[in-house]
């Protein structure tokens, strides 16, 4: 939305998502607990807010559909209906729906009208089956709320403003330059008419109105926001007189309907008065044809015209899409900035301490200044885990979307399931949070789908029926662990070996290690499953989680026991700005290997390394050959060891490739912070980021990946 | 709801102050015998040379990048992107620090000499030298006094060739 608004309406957008967090979580707790009051008020709280903030921007629909919510809140809060499992259902689906259209809002994407009505009639129904509907002004609900491009609309507009204009320092010109600018402002024309004798006047009020002719291509909401701080007390209508569109038939269904409190839909009037039921009203809503249809069944249009234009209607809605960008935000902890605050104003003292030694400096003092030093360096250190610790949330906030989950495949799977989550209070860092969330949600779906068998097999061997996923975070050393277990029937490992077999990912007489089989599962197209279901089978997913934990420099490990169960066990690390580093020297450059990916490293023999025709150098590490890359030869550098035997080799892993790579000397171990080179540069090959190192020059940190494509495309032309 | 007449009054405090490329203050340096200018606003500070980190496979230009309080700032060595002959580094060597579209970057020149005032009127268009010289990231030529300033377009200077992956540009060879 082009309006100054746009700030605050982030705030919305984020605020709102938090209030849906908190309703979606208190009725899946209502659930369980249907007679909780406290919760229902937190739930309608929550509810309310949204609609009240929803009203205030203008975001109608919205605001309509929570109040419809809430209506049946309040029925429930007041004790008139109770929370059945059929209510609960409903809003929770009324929740999913209200999610899409807020997101409808913010990116303009198109929201399925069909089930909006169906669900405000549910809930509409759902409300008024024995007590009145209190008062709900049901509004007619607008149309595909898609800001046609290349569609000009004719608004006239009848604006009297408020006795009080003035006297709140409201400028009436304001308005008019705000309309200007979202199109042709065609005609002004000022009403005097209220105008008293001048010895009448009041000079601090307004006796004006004005008419105005607006052409423009923005749609009602904008118009309506302009007048936003002067609506109250102000006579408005902004009425559209006409609607142009450049091609006739570009903007099928996004005809714009002028918004009223005009009658309800006639179909929900006939099913409140019993005409009709709502099954016979779903029916009759079904038949009901797109406009485009209707045109093209009159002839009016060919089907290939109304084709052309879906099309231009979806690459508008795209490229309105493509132009809203997320501002990444976070929101802070106060205390934690009050800490930081604190620790700012001693690194302050401390600076100021030691400047004022350097003045008049003795050798005699050298203690004092050692001391002072090292308070700076404790003062250093504090600072840098505050500041990283800002960028940490609560894993809580990846995990709240689970319950819903396991409720939803509890449902589909016809499985009696419990969640257990714990250490959601473990804190990480945001961006690992945000990429976290896919990888567990295909966990925890496989545990549902394969992991735990259905209720009849689980009593016949003396299992509970209640199936249990438990999803848990710790912290373990510098990372940060979150295992997902089930109590299921654990991995079949014959089942697993002859699938990979029928699939050729191995040979039939390969032996394998336990790890080794369990790692088989996470091979791309893989699946034990024997029929592939909407849950899961198409051996996607644990392929998806393999391969997000490794972009966020992450690892997967099973352990399994048959009937027992399975754990998966993520590990990550804390941050992304941080990582363990290795720090080796190619003549003399210095340059950080990410620690993660080194296996080890080797002096190799002469004699162990050949060279093949197509493939370059290969090295064998005890009866395996991994390609070797000569780091100097990638880079352009001027190395102190060209013999491999005088070098070290690195055996790097990336995405299940190994490679060794040649350097002169392995320096030591330490944590860089990965500073960006795209930031005032561009991004170089071979390199994923700079650091500073211990003397203040810049560090080179190499990208793995990157370097493996630069020395498959150097044997390439060389072959 | 004021945004458009805090953008155009933005945009006037531009024009006044110069923030565009006419501006009329500009740092001089030398590079060899001749004297060039930076619009004095796009400098964010000046200081002296300190070695860099080269970068592997860059254009021979690009010295390599440098750490300035915490940030990765690329050096661009002005005589080898002119064509100039090296020289060896002295005490009056230094890095100019430059911003260019959001983008932090130093340049090494020979010597800073000092902040001119140049009338817009005292500023020619860039004449042909010929064939041999490039005039490409030349603005236009000042006159002041009897100095003539050569002055640069470092938008195109720098962004044509640090930031965008050049093809044409070869990479350096090893050093024999």
């Amino acid at each position: 939305m082009s309006n100054d608004f746009a700030q605050f309406q982030d705030a919305f957008f984020e605020e709102a998502a938090e209030h849906l967090a908190v309703v979606e979580e208190g009725l899946l707790e209502l659930e369980r607990h249907p007679e909780d009051l406290d919760l229902l008020n937190k739930v309608f709280r929550s509810a309310h807010s949204i609609k009240g903030t929803a009203g205030m921007f203008g975001f109608n629909a919205v605001a309509q559909f929570t109040h419809k919510m809430e209506t049946l809140l309040d029925l429930l809060r007041n004790g008139q209906k109770a929370v059945t499992p059929s209510i609960a259902d409903l809003l929770l689906k009324s929740t999913d729906c209200l999610k899409t259209l807020i997101e409808s809002v913010k990116t303009g994407a198109a929201v399925d009208e069909e089930t909006v009505q169906r669900l405000t009639m549910d809930l509409a129904s759902a409300s008024a089956a024995d007590s009145q509907p209190s008062g709900t002004s049901e509004k007619k609900k607008d149309g595909a709320p898609v800001p046609g491009r290349g569609i000009t609309r004719t608004y006239s507009i009848c604006w009297t403003p408020p006795d009080w204009l003035f006297q709140r320092g409201l400028d009436p010109l304001q308005i008019m330059k705000e309309l200007r600018c979202l199109g042709n402002l065609t005609k002004v024309s000022l009403d005097v008419s209220r105008l008293p004798h001048l010895a009448d006047i009041d000079p601090e009020q307004c006796y004006f109105s004005w008419e105005l002719q607006l052409i423009t291509e923005k749609d009602r909401q904008v118009i309506d926001s302009v007048f936003e701080f002067v609506r109250e007390d102000s006579e408005l209508s902004i009425e559209l007189i006409e609607t142009t569109s450049e091609p006739p038939t570009a903007s099928i269904s996004a005809i714009p309907t002028v918004e009223s409190d005009g009658p309800k839909p006639i179909g929900q009037i006939l099913v409140e008065s019993g005409v009709v039921s709502t099954g016979v009203l779903d029916q009759a809503l079904a038949q009901q044809k797109r406009v485009g249809e209707i045109l093209v069944e009159q002839k009016a249009v060919t089907p290939q015209q109304l084709e052309q234009a879906l099309q231009k209607q979806r690459q508008q809605e795209s490229t309105a899409q493509a132009k809203k960008t997320d501002t990444a935000s976070i929101r802070v902890d106060t205390a934690k900035i009050d800490k930081l605050i604190n620790l700012v104003g001693e690194l302050v003292i401390t600076q100021s301490m030691l400047s004022d030694l350097g003045t008049r400096f003795e050798m005699n003092q050298l203690h004092v200044l050692l001391e002072r030093v090292a308070q700076l360096e404790r003062n250093t250190r504090e600072i840098q885990e505050r500041v990283m610790s800002i960028r940490m949330l609560p894993i809580g906030t990846a995990f709240s979307r689970f319950p819903r989950l396991v409720r939803d495949l509890s449902a589909k799977t016809g499985k009696k399931i419990q969640l257990v989550l714990s250490g959601e209070e473990t804190e990480l860092d945001k961006t690992v949070i945000e990429s976290i969330g896919d990888p567990l949600t295909h966990l925890i779906r496989n545990s549902a789908d394969h992991g735990l068998e259905p209720p009849e097999e689980r009593l016949d061997n003396n299992k509970p029926e209640l199936g249990t996923i438990r999803l848990n975070a710790f912290h373990e050393g510098g990372s940060i662990c979150i295992t997902v277990e089930d109590d299921g029937r654990g991995l079949n490992r014959t089942k697993i070996l002859s699938k990979a077999v029928k699939q050729r990912l191995i040979s039939e007489n390969e032996k394998l290690t336990d790890e080794q089989i369990w790692s088989l599962i996470f091979k791309p197209g893989f699946s034990t499953a024997d029929k592939i279901t909407d849950v899961s089978g198409r051996g996607v997913g644990m392929d998806v989680v393999k391969r997000n934990l490794e972009a966020l420099g992450g690892t997967v490990s099973i352990k399994t026991a048959p009937g027992k169960g399975t754990t998966f066990t993520l590990k990550l690390p804390l941050t992304l700005a941080i990582i363990e580093g290795m720090t080796v020297r190619i003549g003399r450059e210095t340059y950080i290997v990410p620690l993660l990916s080194i296996l080890e490293s080797i002096q190799p023999t002469r004699e162990a390394v050949k060279t093949v025709v197509g493939k370059g150098e290969l090295i064998n590490v005890r009866g395996t050959f991994l390609s070797m890359v000569r780091l100097y030869d990638v880079f352009n550098l001027q190395p102190e060891h060209t013999d491999p035997a005088k070098s070290i080799l690195l055996i790097l892993e990336t995405e299940g490739e190994r490679v060794a790579v040649m350097v002169d000397e392995i320096l030591g171990q330490q944590q860089v912070v990965i500073k960006s080179m795209e930031q005032n540069f561009r991004k170089v090959e071979g390199i994923a980021g700079a650091t500073i190192l211990g003397d203040g020059t810049v560090g080179f940190i190499l990208d793995v990946r990157g370097l493996l494509e630069i020395a498959r495309r150097e044997i390439a032309m060389a072959a | 709801m004021a945004a458009s007449t805090t953008e155009t009054a933005t945009k006037e405090l531009n024009q006044r102050i110069g923030l565009t490329s006419d501006g009329s203050q500009f740092l001089t340096f030398n590079l060899g015998d001749e004297f060039y200018g930076v619009d004095i606003l796009r400098v964010q500070e000046i200081k002296g040379y300190t070695a860099v980190t080269k970068i592997p496979n860059t254009p021979a230009h690009i010295k390599g990048v440098l750490n300035l309080r915490g940030t990765i700032v690329p050096i661009v060595e002005l005589r080898t992107k002119f064509s100039l002959p090296t020289i060896e580094y002295t005490a009056f060597t230094v890095i100019i620090v430059v911003v260019v579209q959001d983008k932090v970057m130093g340049l090494v020149v020979d010597s800073v000499s000092d902040v001119l005032n140049i009338d817009a009127k005292d500023i020619q268009p860039p004449p042909k030298f010929g064939d041999k010289v490039d005039v490409t990231f030349i603005n236009g030529i000042g006159k002041s006094g009897d100095k003539l300033v050569a002055l640069l377009d470092i938008d195109r200077l720098l962004l044509d060739s640090a930031v965008k992956d050049s093809s044409k540009d070869l990479p350096v060879a090893p050093a024999a």
